[in-house]
């Protein structure tokens, strides 16, 4: 019936007119920009990468030139070891203070508490180099020497605030009553948070841990602010050899650092789905999302 | 002890940790910033209001009106590409909804530096994109596209679209598609109906995403210093020049407290006109 109502009114202007969106062909279009825009540089980083020439116009023949250059170079070496290194440690300090911050904030009406809700939340919108001016002009004036230590709690300062966030939207929506039950049949209060409370927050915590290493391992700007002389981190490294010119190494390392990024930030969305499946629907509260 | 005192107690190590590393350094700031320097260049406190009317000599405040100018231009750009693709995420993503969502993020798991020298080398002269247009014969000698404030607002935009897309996104996929059907029962076209149905119902979304692009775009120095050149300098790389080069940290701290508060009287501005949002929807 439909086709024979188009038909006979044919494909007249009114028609289109009535439904401006339904077939929307030139959203489509730009959609399909968009992801040639978004995703074709870094295409083209790592499949120069793996170019046998030092060519950035014209791809030779593939080779793995740039990764044994990228291995064999000692410092580089070093800094990819320092990365990771200020990564893990930021993480687990990160994530350990975050926690028991989210804690606190959830579970005392301490008047303090909005307050340092505020100075909490302020970290995640101060631009960078804003944070990386306060934090060098910090070191400087207390006379610590630059170094991977310096760049470690200056990342830790900055990371906290994510762990906090994620660590509090999963404990707000925290069942009590499960913890009353508990009390009631004779936990302590510390056995009811190892025993009830943790397990139920594991997977947020978890998340936030690798969310927080990801964080730190990409930091150029807090890094470069804060970096000694001697050790650099790896994107401070990138940077300096940028500004001395493009080299295909730079690819090698960017797509390395991409691998790194991606399976982390896979790790964060996947093992909360991994481990928070059992018990949830008793610790979660039906009201919350 | 109370379960509250308790709680009270893992409070602390947190908040003393942002006291000491956070508000400490920012109160230092402000005092270095009406410092002066010794004959070493360290700096020393005192009260030199003078690094502030030297933030707006006319030496230095070309840079910040152009760091401001390019904030919006990124934000403006943002908006006119990141509103259509979170309306078609949205409206029309179907099954692959999510999967549109995640590619829009994915980029942003690759690192800022390593976007950013991505279009340095398409763009240099002896780019992939001079290569092309060499070898197409459309030029000879190759254009030149860096340097120019378009390679630095295009590595802005580049570098922080999906802080527009996404809570664009949230804010149509929140919305009733019902409100655009009653729209076009009442004999609006499309455009009328985006004007007075679609776009009242994002615009939350969509000052929320300014203000993420935003608030990183106007202290950005890497998209500037590699895509562009002393001419396309902003802000943040001025203020990163006092600390490694001119190694003036009171005029540094300077441009850095000029910059925060700046910053915050655009974020009072953004949280009133919020609140105000919220209360009228609660109404």
């Amino acid at each position: 019936m439909r086709a024979i109502g188009e038909r006979l009114r044919g494909p007249g202007r009114r028609d289109r007119a009535a439904k401006p969106f339904d077939r929307p062909r030139f959203l489509k279009l730009v959609m399909g920009l968009f992801l040639l825009w978004t995703f074709a540089p870094i295409a083209i980083v790592v499949l120069f990468s793996f170019n046998s020439g030092k060519s950035l116009q014209n791809f030779d023949g593939f080779s793995t030139q740039w990764y044994s250059e990228f291995f064999d170079d000692q410092q580089l070496r070093d800094s990819l070891v320092a990365s990771l290194e200020i990564a893990l440690v930021t993480m687990i300090v990160a994530t350990l203070l975050g926690s028991l911050l989210a804690f606190g904030l959830v579970r005392s009406r301490n008047r303090l508490s909005p307050v340092t809700n505020v100075m909490m939340l302020v970290p995640l919108v101060v631009p960078e180099i804003v944070a990386g001016v306060t934090a060098l002009l910090l070191f400087t004036q207390i006379g610590m020497q630059l170094s991977l230590t310096t760049i470690i709690l200056a990342h830790i300062t900055f990371s906290i605030s994510y762990v906090t966030v994620i660590v509090r939207g999963r404990l707000s929506a925290l069942n009590r009553e499960v913890e009353e039950a508990a009390m009631d049949l004779g936990a302590t209060r510390l056995q009811t948070l190892r025993l009830v409370v943790l397990p139920a927050l594991w997977p947020a915590i978890l998340a936030a841990g690798l969310l927080t290493f990801a964080l730190s391992f990409d930091d150029f700007v807090l890094s470069f602010f804060t970096t000694g002389e001697q050790v650099q981190p790896l994107p401070v490294r990138i940077y300096s050899a940028i500004r001395f010119g493009v080299t295909p190494v730079i690819n090698a390392i960017g797509a390395l650092m991409l691998l790194v990024s991606v399976s982390t930030i896979v790790l964060a969305l996947a093992l909360p789905r991994l481990l928070g499946r059992r018990g949830q629907t008793v610790l979660i509260g039906k009201d919350a999302v | 002890m109370s379960e509250r005192r308790f709680a009270s107690l893992t409070l602390l190590p947190g908040a003393a940790w942002l006291v000491l590393l956070f508000l400490v350094p920012l109160a230092i700031t402000l005092a270095i910033s009406f410092g002066t320097t010794d004959e070493l260049g360290n700096a020393l406190y005192g009260w030199n209001p003078e690094n502030y009317s030297r933030v707006f000599d006319p030496l230095f405040a070309p840079v910040l009106l152009r760091s401001v100018a390019y904030a919006f231009g990124t934000v403006a750009l943002c908006l006119l590409i990141g509103y259509p693709i979170a309306y078609y995420i949205a409206r029309f993503g179907g099954r692959y909804k999510y999967l549109l969502v995640a590619l829009v993020v994915l980029p942003f798991l690759v690192n800022y530096l390593i976007r950013v020298y991505a279009w340095t080398a398409i763009l240099s002269d002896e780019g992939l994109v001079n290569g092309v247009l060499v070898d197409l014969g459309l030029t000879s000698d190759g254009i030149r596209f860096l340097n120019t404030p378009y390679a630095v607002i295009g590595g802005l935009v580049y570098g922080y679209m999906a802080f527009m897309i996404l809570p664009v996104y949230a804010a149509l996929d929140r919305m009733d598609p019902s409100l655009i059907e009653a729209g076009k029962d009442l004999y609006a076209n499309g455009w009328q109906t985006f004007r007075h149905v679609t776009w009242p119902a994002t615009f939350q979304g969509v000052l929320a995403g300014s203000v993420l692009v935003f608030l990183p775009t106007v202290g950005d120095f890497v998209s500037a210093q590699l895509l562009g050149g002393p001419d396309t300098y902003m802000v943040g790389n001025l203020i990163q020049q006092q600390f490694f080069e001119a190694n003036n940290f009171p005029f540094g701290a300077a441009l850095t407290t000029v910059l925060m508060a700046f910053l915050l009287v655009f974020m009072v501005f953004y949280l009133r006109s919020a609140g105000r949002a919220a209360a009228e929807a609660r109404a």
